[in-house]
């Protein structure tokens, strides 16, 4: 293993037998050999991953992709059928949570029981006892038996213990959705104080935004292979149009599917018309969105990927302006910021949401909303227009920063999404440091 | 080796497995934890009475010929029955958590050992109780021959448990098998018994001789001898390594499988 790795996975493959009629009794085994058919199916194919000790990835693909097993090679639950997999250090997952729990036992014997699951000794788990029931906020109820907690509880003191399992490598699968919105920021926090620590990451997930904010790199695996691999700004837009592009395939062949119901129906109560007819009309209108549709995307995907969408309704210009309306580029620190948007819309865009964020321009993500953060009243966009966004007082300290501004549609298929649109650049007279700049005073007494 | 070591350094996740195995089992019952005391004694007390009013056995004081063999095969019979399925019963955590598989089988059949000793409080009152008497020169023995039952039935449970993971028929074809080895064991009758012809049967099952140890030990109040010892010994560790050879070979498919 190279030095300064914590995980390395080389030319690794996996395929699962699947059986199209699966019999485990002598039964169904003598009398049924040839009934018992099966295939192989290659899910993972010469997978090479290799994760520095620290580093945060996360795992991202569409469903069945092989994302999971690779965590579960990880984890060691299944084995490769070619290939190694090496990793440095003590591994936990956080991927079942509560494994063990008996429910008549106390929360702080099912502690016990948990813990030892993920391999901690007596010493260890007296150790972390404290934390992990003050991470859990269950002082209160630690002594009552589990089965008397809500389910709130349950997942609280289950994640609390895994969270405090200390390992060199973590892994996550899909599981930041505990409890309350609170506790899932208490979580989120913990994460990053882990990683902080030194600890190895690897998330799987299908929120990019939970792995934008933890991991320094994303991996997209696509039908067994590595299909694109480097920081989350630069997988997520090619990753987050591939999925969009096949959104917008399936929601056309749905549309194929219910055109052919209804012309089947146009059919059965107008006899009278010939069919060749209708389908002539029918097809026309397809052709005809297909070509828009082909010629959007095309025109979209130039420009190195800084822009991207299905081009329902494109952004026109962008403008920065300061309180007294000028056009402006450079701006003070504390200074208002306005943002004005001048958009085009070639085809109605339903439920949309308009989102703005800004990056410094070492990629840090300094702020970023969009109208359906803010609980703005659902709206559609149906004709051209403009929108401001008034920033007030942005005490973003000195130094280049870039804007985003993105137009998606409802159910997240991208419409316009226009990375680094706009440069602005802060100064400031006061030489503090950091990111924003917060009020402050001192007093002495 | 390497196995070994980690198996201990999940010792903690073994003894909780047995922890918990114990106190769930009674939980919400009035008697709770009295019941591992109750049920030999209820089971002995039913014994006694079949035995000296309904049914004459050749032997004196038959209730005690049988119970001091009667508890070690039902630590055996318990391990593998219900060992059998004990990786199974644990789907989930095996298909979501790295653990050594080992531990699952340890865990289940240390719960049916402490179980065993248990009981055998149980016998020790009665033995002393009914003026019957014990011998500490043979308890001496008693250690010895109960880790030789474990590990005989930790070989079994293991190769049943790994095996069952592929073929769930096996649980249930256990519950007969186990029934004839019971009447082909001296549970019920001693080795003495036996016709010479069926010797050959009894000398290659490994319980025979650990049985006829415990009987030495508690019945006959004497120590066992060597031959019985090393014979029972011998047997067991043989059926250990085919046990740990079968469920390494197969536990890394087991979540595959299930």
């Amino acid at each position: 293993m190279k030095h300064g790795n914590a995980i390395e996975v080389s030319d690794v493959s996996k395929s699962y037998k699947i059986f199209i009629d699966k019999g485990n009794t002598i039964k169904e085994r003598a009398l049924f050999s040839k009934r018992r058919r099966h295939e192989y199916r290659k899910v993972l194919n010469r997978i090479n991953l290799e994760v520095k000790k620290g580093e945060a990835i996360g795992l991202i693909g569409h469903n069945g992709c092989g994302k999971s097993t690779t965590l579960k090679l990880l984890t060691k639950i299944i084995y490769p059928d070619k290939g190694a997999i090496e990793i440095n250090g003590r591994v936990s997952s956080l991927i079942e949570l509560g494994a063990g729990f008996h429910p008549d036992m106390s929360g702080r014997e099912n502690i016990y029981i948990n813990a030892s699951i993920f391999g901690l000794k007596r010493k260890e788990i007296d150790k972390r006892l404290d934390d992990i029931i003050a991470f859990s906020e269950l002082e209160d109820y630690i002594d009552n038996p589990v089965r008397t907690y809500s389910s709130g509880m349950y997942m609280r003191l289950a994640f609390s213990v895994a969270i405090n399992v200390n390992a060199d490598v973590l892994l996550i699968d899909e599981i930041l959705a505990v409890g309350d919105a609170n506790f899932q920021a208490k979580c989120f926090n913990k994460l990053r104080e882990i990683k902080a620590r030194g600890t190895t990451i690897v998330i799987v997930s299908h929120s990019l935004g939970q792995i934008e904010q933890i991991c320094e790199r994303s991996v997209w695996i696509h039908d067994g292979n590595i299909r694109e691999e480097g920081t989350p700004r630069k997988v997520h837009p090619i990753y987050l149009d591939y999925m969009g592009n096949k959104r917008a395939e399936i929601a056309e062949k749905e549309a194929d599917r219910q055109a052919g119901i209804s012309r089947d129906k146009v059919q059965r109560e107008n006899p009278d018309i010939p069919l060749s007819l209708q389908i002539e009309e029918h097809e026309n209108s397809e052709i005809e969105s297909l070509e828009e549709k082909s010629e959007s995307n095309v025109k979209f995907m130039k420009e190195e990927c800084k822009r991207w969408g299905n081009g329902d309704a494109q952004i026109l210009s962008i403008e920065l302006l300061n309180s007294f309306r000028e056009s402006k580029s450079v701006f003070e620190t504390g200074e208002k910021v306005i943002v004005k948007i001048q958009y085009k819309v070639i085809k109605i865009v339903k439920d949309a949401i308009i989102g703005i964020g800004i990056f410094r321009n070492d990629n840090l993500s300094c702020y970023g909303t969009n109208t359906r953060i803010d609980k703005l009243e659902k709206f559609d966009l149906d004709k051209d227009g403009e929108v401001e966004i008034m920033l007030n007082n942005v005490n973003l300290l000195s130094g280049e920063y870039f804007l985003d501004i993105a137009i998606e549609s409802g159910d997240g298929i991208p419409i316009d999404f226009y990375r680094e649109a706009l440069k602005i650049e802060f100064i400031s007279k006061i030489s503090d440091v950091g990111v924003m700049r917060i009020d402050h005073t001192w007093n002495f007494k | 080796m390497h196995i070994l070591r980690e198996i201990y350094d999940y010792r903690e996740m073994i003894f909780s497995l047995v922890k918990r195995d114990l106190r769930g089992r009674y939980k919400g019952s009035v008697l709770g934890f009295l019941w591992t005391f109750l049920n030999p004694l209820f089971q002995l007390i039913v014994y006694t009475f079949v035995f000296s009013t309904i049914m004459h056995a050749e032997y004196d004081k038959y209730y005690l010929f049988l119970f001091v063999a009667l508890i070690p095969w039902i630590f055996f019979n318990t391990s593998v029955i219900g060992g059998a399925g004990c990786i199974w019963a644990q789907k989930d955590m095996v298909n979501k958590i790295y653990f050594p598989r080992e531990v699952l089988p340890i865990a289940h059949v240390i719960c049916q050992l402490i179980n065993m000793m248990l009981s055998f409080i149980v016998i020790f009152i009665v033995l002393i109780v009914t003026g019957h008497g014990i011998s500490i020169k043979a308890l001496a023995y008693l250690p010895i021959v109960i880790m030789v039952e474990f590990l005989l039935a930790l070989g079994i449970t293991m190769l049943v448990s790994s095996v069952t993971v592929f073929l769930r028929d096996v649980e249930y074809i256990l519950s007969i098998l186990m029934m004839a080895w019971q009447f082909l064991s001296p549970v019920m009758y001693g080795i003495d018994m036996v016709p010479e012809e069926l010797h050959v049967i009894f000398v290659l099952n490994p319980m025979t001789s650990i049985l006829t140890a415990y009987r030495d030990i508690f019945y006959y109040k004497e120590a066992p001898q060597i031959g019985t010892l090393l014979q029972a010994t011998v047997l067991g560790v043989v059926l250990l390594t085919i046990g740990v050879l079968v469920f390494e070979k197969l536990k890394k498919h087991f979540s595959e499988e299930m």
